[in-house]
């Protein structure tokens, strides 16, 4: 009897950390090959010609068109600067300012990568089309109801994820690995 | 301390589970990047893809302030060729193995310009390119693919929403197949 449980505790115990560590390494927890800057995450490796077995394991899971190395980089954040999930509930503050790139621009998906902007609505911001501060910092609010400044309306219920996409990187080498600050993802008020 | 025991050998096999998923993965995944570009019928032509309507589908992830189109090429039927005169604004371009990793990448800022003339030859094909067995144009950038099957993304950024139509129709020009011997 005492043989049998300890199996059943062994099968348990592998099985959750077998497929619990890699569900965590491929998704949001990454704690290997991907590159986390305050709330935000990239898989630097994703471009590369030569990717590591992460990185190809994430490939494989994704099926998404991946930027290459020279094209520029994806960060993503599922939670705001204080570990808390985004919820399309709340208004955030994007404060702070981004790498030097050609360009960049900034959408909020849902779980399946759906964009989550209102119908007809702007479905992302680009860099070259919002206003910002006589330092060259970034003022710009996600909510579903109208925000000051730059504004990125979402819509729905439930938690979502923003994708910061940086283009044409030819000041950061290593493409996502030298990034050193992103913009704050900061939560403001919370309709309930 | 039996019970301990046990424990460590769950997780023992649990970080060779582990190790067999993620090393497995890539070979048994079926919603692939390369299935997703074959169902598009990109096969020596190139195909604009539709940006994506808020709360649709977007198993790509397409950016919706850029455009793209698609090109799948089989090396086997002679080496590849991509070639375009793109508007003035920044695009890129990327080529990706079955395995959906980017073998070569590069930008218009990358000394291009608005001229796209791009060779994709396998080692094979390289071997005799450098023996001067096969005729190239003046100019073509050669990049070597390990692998036949490839295909081409190319992303351009319209300045603006109004230009999307006519960035899309220069994408949809583009040349894309096999160079002919």
């Amino acid at each position: 009897m005492r043989f049998l449980f300890n199996l059943l505790l062994m099968i348990v115990v592998a099985l959750g950390v077998g497929f619990g560590l890699s569900y965590y390494t491929l998704g949001d927890g990454r704690l290997i090959g991907a590159v986390k800057v305050g709330p935000w995450a990239a898989w630097p490796g994703v471009g590369a010609s030569s990717p590591d077995p992460y990185t190809r394991a994430y490939l494989a899971r994704t099926g998404s068109l991946e930027l290459g190395r020279s094209e520029g980089v994806a960060f993503t954040a599922t939670t705001d600067s204080d570990g808390q999930p985004l919820d399309r509930n709340c208004r955030y503050r994007i404060d702070g300012t981004t790498p030097v790139a050609g360009f960049w621009t900034l959408r909020a998906i849902g779980a399946d990568g759906d964009n989550i902007a209102p119908a007809g609505g702007q479905q992302a911001l680009r860099s070259r089309s919002v206003a910002r501060a006589n330092d060259g910092s970034l003022l710009l609010y996600v909510s579903k109801t109208l925000a000051p400044d730059n504004w990125l309306e979402i819509t729905g219920a439930g938690p979502f994820q923003l994708v910061l996409t940086l283009y044409d990187p030819s000041n950061l080498s290593g493409a996502g690995v030298a990034v050193q600050t992103l913009p704050g993802i900061l939560k403001e008020v919370c309709r309930t | 301390m039996k019970t301990v025991v046990w424990l460590l050998g769950g997780i023992l096999l649990g970080v060779i589970i582990h190790i067999g998923v993620i090393l497995g993965l890539p070979a048994v995944a079926t919603n692939t990047v390369w299935s997703r570009v074959a169902a598009l019928g990109a096969d020596d032509k190139a195909i604009v893809l539709p940006v994506p309507a808020p709360g649709a589908p977007n198993p790509l992830q397409l950016d919706p302030e850029l455009s793209y189109a698609v090109c799948k090429v089989n090396l086997s039927a002679g080496p590849g060729a991509v070639s375009a005169t793109l508007p003035d604004a920044y695009w890129s371009l990327a080529i990706f193995n079955k395995a959906g990793t980017v073998i070569y990448s590069t930008t218009n800022r990358d000394g291009i310009g608005q001229n796209l003339n791009l060779g994709i030859f396998n080692p094979d094909q390289t071997h005799l390119l450098a023996e001067q067995r096969i005729d190239i144009a003046d100019g073509l950038l050669i990049v070597e693919s390990p692998d036949d099957d490839v295909f081409v993304v190319v992303r351009l950024a319209p300045p603006h929403e109004i230009e999307r139509k006519r960035y899309e129709a220069a994408l949809s020009k583009i040349a894309c197949g096999n160079i002919k011997s």
